[in-house]
């Protein structure tokens, strides 16, 4: 199966590999992982406290190529987005945008999975209304 | 070994006739029962290859000496004076016996083939299609541990000497865990083989639950023993 040049490039050049400080209470992490693979995925954001935008965004992905470029993909996304318009990201759209075969829809699901679980974690930290988490959830 | 239940597969229960004598066969087969002429590919399960019920806890020994009673009599050298369609035919069916044996001596893989043939989906399959369940299926206690060891093995892999100890320690604990696991699982094949239907329903789940962990744990060791062997 060849990869889309799209997933080349993320692979080979990934944007925002890295960590955020775990304990700061504006950073919210992320840490998922597949099944059907083996895949880990860790995605962190830091969020603008003020705006709620999302100022920064780091991740790390042991995992293979589509799983690197799903999470390099999200992290470019959410950058700039406040944390709301950051929930509206489906795995669908990257799946669109990397041209993931049907074999590797599961490492766009882990992506969107783990901005998900970022923002949780973020809006646990910070005591964010449950009702706006509830009406973001699936 | 535990008593044999027959599960009769839905697509292959149509007779079907041998092209040479016409007598109808019971079940799927490579040979036919009455003149032992060798029969077209059918649709048939690797199971049903070896003749077996869809069972899991398999006499390898016994499945081999199958594997190679089956290979000889498939053995192109038998077929040098055959017509045409035995000649195809032979072959055919040599590679299915090929891929039987080797999917059924595995017993993961014989776990996981059964799994499928009853309706799992199993590794990347799962394509992320059951949104709902999928959450339930992360294993969320392993993956600290599991991202953790994976950045030593970074490091180490980069050079860091001084974390080799560690990961040795990791490996030996992941090693256990697997060791485990491997246990639960051979518990699960005992209910699926003597189970009546609810039972084996149960295992079924469990089964798959297992093996995501399975992977996990597999992936892992493969990269830890790759990193300290290198």
């Amino acid at each position: 199966m060849a990869y889309s040049e799209k997933v080349i490039d993320h692979y080979n050049n990934p944007r925002n590999v890295g960590q955020l400080d775990k304990a700061a209470s504006e950073v919210g992490t992320g840490l998922v992982g597949a099944p059907e693979c083996g895949d880990v995925m860790r995605l962190q954001i830091r969020v603008n406290p003020e705006t709620q935008i999302i100022e920064e965004a780091k991740f790390k992905t042991f995992g293979c190529g589509s799983a690197i470029a799903s999470s390099s993909l999200a992290t470019e996304w959410v950058k700039g987005k406040t944390v709301e318009e950051a929930l509206e990201i489906k795995n669908t759209e990257i799946v669109k945008e990397l041209a993931l075969p049907p074999v590797k829809i599961h490492c766009s699901v882990l992506a969107e999975d783990a901005i998900r679980a970022a923002i949780g974690d973020w809006k646990k930290k910070n005591g964010v209304a449950e009702a706006a988490e509830a009406a973001a959830a699936h | 070994m535990a008593p044999f239940k027959i599960v009769q597969a839905s697509d292959t229960a149509v007779p079907v006739k041998c092209w040479s004598c016409a007598v109808a066969q019971n079940e799927s087969t490579l040979f036919c029962s009455t003149c032992s002429k060798v029969q077209p590919p059918l649709r048939m399960d690797y199971f049903q290859v070896f003749q077996l019920p869809r069972i899991l806890r398999l006499d390898v020994d016994v499945l081999e000496k199958e594997f190679y009673r089956l290979s000889r009599k498939l053995h192109p050298d038998r077929y040098a004076r055959a017509t045409e369609s035995e000649r195809e035919w032979s072959l055919a069916d040599t590679a299915l016996v090929n891929d039987a044996y080797r999917t059924l001596q595995d017993p993961i893989r014989r776990t996981e083939y059964l799994l499928k043939l009853e309706g799992e989906s199993i590794g990347e399959e799962h394509s992320g299609k059951v949104s709902n369940s999928r959450a339930s299926r992360v294993p969320s206690d392993l993956l600290e541990e599991v991202f953790e060891l994976n950045m030593q093995l970074d490091e180490l892999r980069e050079g860091d000497a001084s974390l080799r100890s560690d990961v040795e320690a990791a490996g030996q604990k992941f090693e256990a865990m697997l060791d485990e696991l491997d246990s639960k699982l051979e518990a699960e094949w005992a209910r699926w083989d003597e189970g009546d239907a609810t039972a084996r329903s149960t295992a079924q789940k469990q089964m798959v639950a297992l093996l995501d962990r399975r992977r996990y744990l597999d992936n892992l060791l493969r990269d830890v023993k790759k990193v300290l062997g290198a």
